[in-house]
């Protein structure tokens, strides 16, 4: 769920806006300019993914994926979340413009945990990254989700109730975004490992 | 002093000044794969190089050396004087140009225009210079009308020579082409030739197809196992077959059956029936064959989303058994109706399966039925082994799971997979991935298999081994195919598809004595057989000579 | 959303405030927008478009209107502040004023309403959890006015929540319909070099423009992908053998685009890339395009300063 233009007041959106580009430059300072392209590229492949539709009972869900970049990218998954984020904002509308700081707050925080989560528990065998992957695709959400509540408390007290429902509502997202970050890592464990080495950061 | 090499290393025309010098040449990927051994050659300005070998012999390795992609890990590239050897930085040389087989990769900038003055506007050139030279190499290429367009927008044939025009920005003295003719269709191929032929410098091409760089190049270098094994002119290497064998190159199976003269092909009176205006004016369509139809079209249209025609009017009829080709240039709507036959694509009129109206609520069904062979094997190979990729259709429609082993046992053995089970698929080589398509298609036990594009980018040995796999599957076969050989080794029928329309409907001899009907979809098949004739008389000279 | 609340309800206090006219009135409205929304969405089902069709932003930037022939970083930069300042307003009148000038501003665009209201559809899910929530869950205040409604006597329906709701909503329908004509009435590549001017770095600009530029040829992978599924019998459903299929599929194509980043790089590299996207600066600035930009920052000022006049009520 990304946050649209006109919910946050507008001091706690340029705050955001502030960390995020703190923690962009920070990204761009460490990362070497040669992997700025190949980040690039990356992040439209995780872009695409985000636009997939699972069902789940009679609506469906769309699949954020913090973890699983944070797990691929690692430091520079803030760089690669907050670029996905500015072109899902301008060309779908997804989280306003006004908000993409905290857009990129809210999944990006959770990716660098994440990825940084993900590498210290993966371990060498097949069962422990799958469950590592499945642990940090859930984290990720629920950091996400709790990230996103904040927000919205902090936005007045008139929120707290929508800031609830919208904690509720990502608990069925928390476990199908676990099950397939399991399957995604343990596919990529065996197919290719040397991505979860995160080449790029 | 190094030109005193010339004539130790390699053919060349002797007149040519030296441009890149290769000695003792070595390279290994960090993952200890060996890519290179102990190269040496060298290249002449003019020279036109067909830089062939087996899949995995290094040539793209060799391409990406002499292009600065890569340091050598040994050995050194003279080029004009300056050296690089293992301890230099790999670092682009302007004065060479090398295209990638996939254009998507050339092409990273928003429009047509940016991506062609890209080149020129690093080089600091100035507003005016690059505008000229960006139109004139979009001229050549014949895309100037679509300068502005977005990239995503082209045919794949627009985007490989937008990505050539690129490169041609660049001015390039050496152009090194990385299988150029990978899934291109006759008449872009044509186009693309043409352009390669009229390029005044010097050529570097990697391909598998022989009959296109028979034309334009006049060396060739064999690579195998990283190791030069052969460097002489084109006319030997295509004369001597055992060294084509040897290298995987060898073409000749293609026609095997008909001693080369395919002009023989005697026509076989036919009954034409059913094209779009003969039918029966009650609107029943009557089979000139007594059969049920598996599968049928009828009055069949489709519009894609944008409002543009992708077929209309067809009326088809596909008979069990048979092995059905399907041609026509690209954009005439083969892949289209190939998508209508397996119901993706919903159009107006009547599609029937064994006689029974299929609906979108039925399409399941169908697919149970019909398997597909996509072109592009990279999107349908998604299972972390050979063994799951072969059981995900079985699975999907919910059998048991002792039925599911033997299914994937029995799949896998048809396409020559047996023993692959814990392979990974990414890893395997391009036919062999082929092949698990094929297979992952098989284990759903289809009536029907719907194959596009076989033989796309795949090197002549691997297309041997798929032609005997084909042959062998007795079930109903649909083949869309550029490729006239397949056609008329494994097909009985063929269908000739134009802008949308079923153009001609016979059987496959009446197709090849059909002239007229190749030059207007601009298949050119009496192009690449006058060049096989003049292979294969080279090869009988090499044979018998004086004979 | 909101077509049962006003006939059905009881009020208790029965003075109804001024605000509630202007409140309906922009009920209406949105309803009327979104009604059309779903008509031009029904019409796209029946053609069997797919869903994950990436818009083509720039495809009428050769347009000619007041918001193409302005200088797209003078252009985007006053809009952008515009867009904050319309963030910052409090009241539904306000909020209502700023979303009939976005209003006019596509229509004197001269772009296809489609897209913009594309726009407005991605955010109703957000925003009609906003309308539904807010006005059960917000805060009581001092002689608040309440709505009970027959049937769920427990719920009291918080006439200020729904107003904060609904300003919400207006605000955020008002920027999403001016992002039409703020980004897609210059080329692409112009528009975000407009971004660059306003501050955001140049290597984050060449990064968006080769995303989005990716983000076609992996679309295009991904349809290509599932199609070649579902002719294998896949059917998406809630159950384990869908996650690990899509597990296997996003792994699939990371790794392929893992693949083409060295390649798309070599391919930069050999034509020349040191690690800057080579520009030329476009367009001139003109006093025009200033005075433009001046008019826009002006209304958002005095948008803003119209709520500070007491005469209006704020929820």
């Amino acid at each position: 769920m990304h946050i649209s233009d006109g919910v946050l007041p507008t001091t706690i959106s340029m705050a955001a806006y502030a960390a995020t580009a703190l923690g962009a430059g920070l990204s761009l300072k460490k990362i070497r300019q040669e992997d700025l392209p190949k980040i690039a590229v990356v992040t439209s492949s995780f872009f695409v993914a985000s636009l997939i539709h699972l069902p789940l009972g009679p609506t469906s869900v769309h699949l954020l994926m913090p973890g699983i970049v944070g797990a691929l990218l690692g430091s520079a998954a803030f760089l690669s979340i907050t670029v996905g984020l500015f072109l899902q904002s301008i060309l779908f509308q997804f989280g306003g413009l006004t908000a993409l700081g905290a857009n990129a707050i809210m999944m990006g925080l959770p990716a660098l945990f994440c990825g940084l989560f993900f590498q210290a528990i993966r371990g060498k065998t097949l069962l422990r990254n799958t469950l590592a992957g499945a642990l940090a695709g859930g984290l990720g959400i629920l950091l996400a989700a709790s990230i996103l509540a904040a927000f919205l408390y902090t936005s007045g007290e008139d929120f707290i109730g929508v800031a609830k429902l919208a904690l509720a509502a990502h608990i069925p997202v928390i476990i199908i975004e676990a099950a397939v970050s399991a399957f995604t890592v343990s596919f990529i464990f065996r197919v290719k490992p040397e991505l979860l080495h995160s080449v790029l950061r | 002093m190094h030109l005193a090499d010339n004539g130790h290393h390699g053919y060349g025309p002797a007149a040519g000044e030296l441009l890149f010098h290769v000695e003792g040449l070595s390279f290994d990927y960090p993952d200890g794969n060996k890519a290179l051994a102990d190269i040496t050659f060298s290249i002449c300005k003019g020279d036109r190089i067909a830089l062939v070998g087996k899949n995995g012999s290094g040539k793209s390795t060799l391409a990406k050396l002499l292009g600065g992609l890569l340091p050598p890990r040994k050995g050194s590239i003279r080029s004009r004087g300056e050296e690089i050897g293992p301890s230099s930085r790999a670092v682009p040389r302007r004065e060479t140009g090398i295209l990638f087989q996939d254009p998507e990769n050339h092409l990273f900038c928003n429009t047509v225009f940016e991506n062609v003055a890209f080149g020129p506007m690093n080089r600091g050139c100035s507003r005016d210079e690059v505008d000229e030279l960006v139109r004139g190499c979009l001229e050549t290429v014949g895309l100037a009308q679509l300068m502005y367009k977005p990239a995503h927008l082209l045919s794949y044939g627009q985007k490989k020579r937008a990505a050539l025009a690129s490169i041609l920005a660049m001015k390039p003295e050496v152009l090194i082409l990385d299988e150029p003719t990978a899934n291109l269709d006759p008449r872009q191929e044509r186009i693309l030739q043409e352009l390669l032929a009229g390029f005044p410098g010097t050529l570097i091409i990697i391909d598998h197809d022989l009959l296109f760089l028979y034309d334009i190049c006049d060396r060739a270098i064999v690579l195998a196992d990283g190791r030069v094994h052969h460097d002489f002119s084109i006319r030997e290497l295509v004369s001597s077959q055992d060294s084509l064998k040897e290298h995987g190159l060898d073409f000749t199976f293609r026609f095997a059956c008909c001693g080369g003269r395919h002009e023989t092909t005697s026509i076989v009176p036919h009954h034409h029936h059913h094209l779009s205006h003969d039918h029966g004016n009650n609107g029943v369509h009557v089979p000139a064959v007594a059969r049920e139809p598996i599968l049928e079209l009828q009055h069949f249209n489709y519009h894609y989303s944008d409002g543009t025609e992708g077929v209309s009017d067809i009326n088809l009829a596909v008979y069990p058994g048979e092995t059905l080709a399907i041609v026509g240039e690209n954009g005439a709507g083969k892949s289209t109706l190939a998508k209508c036959l397996l119901g993706l694509n919903q159009g107006e009129g009547y599609f029937y399966y064994k006689g029974e109206k299929i609906d979108p609520r039925r399409r399941q069904v169908l697919w149970r039925q019909v398997g597909m062979v996509f072109q592009n094997t990279a999107d349908q190979l998604f299972c972390p082994s050979c063994r799951e990729e072969v059981a995900f259709g079985p699975r999907q429609m919910k059998l048991p799971s002792s039925e599911i082993e033997k299914r994937i046992e029995e799949a896998l053995h048809r396409v020559q997979l047996g023993g692959y089970d814990h392979r990974i698929p990414l890893n395997m080589s391009g036919g062999e991935r082929k092949r698990l398509a094929i297979a992952a298609a098989l284990s759903m036990h289809p009536e029907v298999l719907l194959l596009d594009e076989p033989t796309a980018s795949l090197d002549p040995e691997s297309q041997e081994l798929l032609l005997e796999i084909l042959k062998k599957l007795e079930m109903t076969k649909i083949i869309i195919t550029h490729d006239m050989f397949f056609i008329r080794d494994l097909s009985n029928r063929t269908i000739v598809m134009h802008q949308g329309r079923v153009l001609r409907d016979y059987s496959t001899p009446d197709f090849f004595a059909d002239r007229h009907v190749q030059a207007v979809n601009g298949l050119d098949y009496t192009y690449k057989s006058d060049c096989l004739e003049k292979i294969m008389d080279l090869q009988r000279n090499h044979l018998h000579p004086g004979g | 959303m909101t077509e049962a609340l006003p006939e059905s309800a009881v009020s208790i206090q029965l003075s109804v405030p001024a605000s509630i006219l202007p409140a309906s009135l922009v009920v209406l409205s949105l309803a009327f927008l979104f009604a059309l929304l779903l008509r031009k969405k029904k019409q796209s089902r029946k053609k069997g478009q797919s869903d994950w069709s990436i818009p083509h932003l720039d495809r009428h930037a050769d347009l000619d209107s007041f918001f193409h022939n302005w200088n797209p970083a003078v252009k985007v930069a006053s809009l952008f502040l515009y867009c904050f300042l319309v963030v910052s307003l409090k009241t539904l009148v306000c909020s209502a004023a700023a979303l009939m000038i976005s209003i006019l501003a596509v229509y004197f665009s001269k772009l296809p309403w489609r897209r913009s209201l594309q726009r407005l559809a991605a955010m109703s899910g957000f925003l009609i959890m906003f309308l539904l929530v807010l006005p059960f869950t917000s805060k009581e205040q001092p002689g608040e006015i309440l709505l009970i409604f027959p049937l769920f006597p427990g719920f009291p329906f918080h006439l200020n929540g729904f107003l904060l709701a609904l300003t919400i909503v207006v605000k955020a329908c008002a920027i999403a319909l001016l992002m039409e004509p703020m980004l897609g009435t210059s080329t692409f590549s112009a528009t975000l070099q407009g971004f660059s001017r306003i501050g955001i770095p140049s290597p984050i600009i060449q990064m968006i423009l080769l995303s989005h530029r990716y983000l076609f040829v992996f679309q295009q992978e991904l349809v290509r992908m599932l199609r070649s599924m579902r002719v294998r019998g896949f059917t998406a459903r809630t159950d384990i053998l869908t996650m690990k299929t899509m597990g296997n599929f996003f792994g699939m194509l990371f790794i392929n685009s893992y693949d083409r980043t060295q390649k798309v790089y070599e391919a930069m590299l050999c034509r020349g890339y040191r690690g800057d996207f080579p520009t030329f600066h476009t367009q001139e600035v003109n006093g025009k395009d200033l005075a433009k930009g001046g008019m826009w920052i002006m209304i958002g000022f005095i948008l803003l300063l119209t709520e500070l006049m007491p005469s209006l009520p704020s929820p």
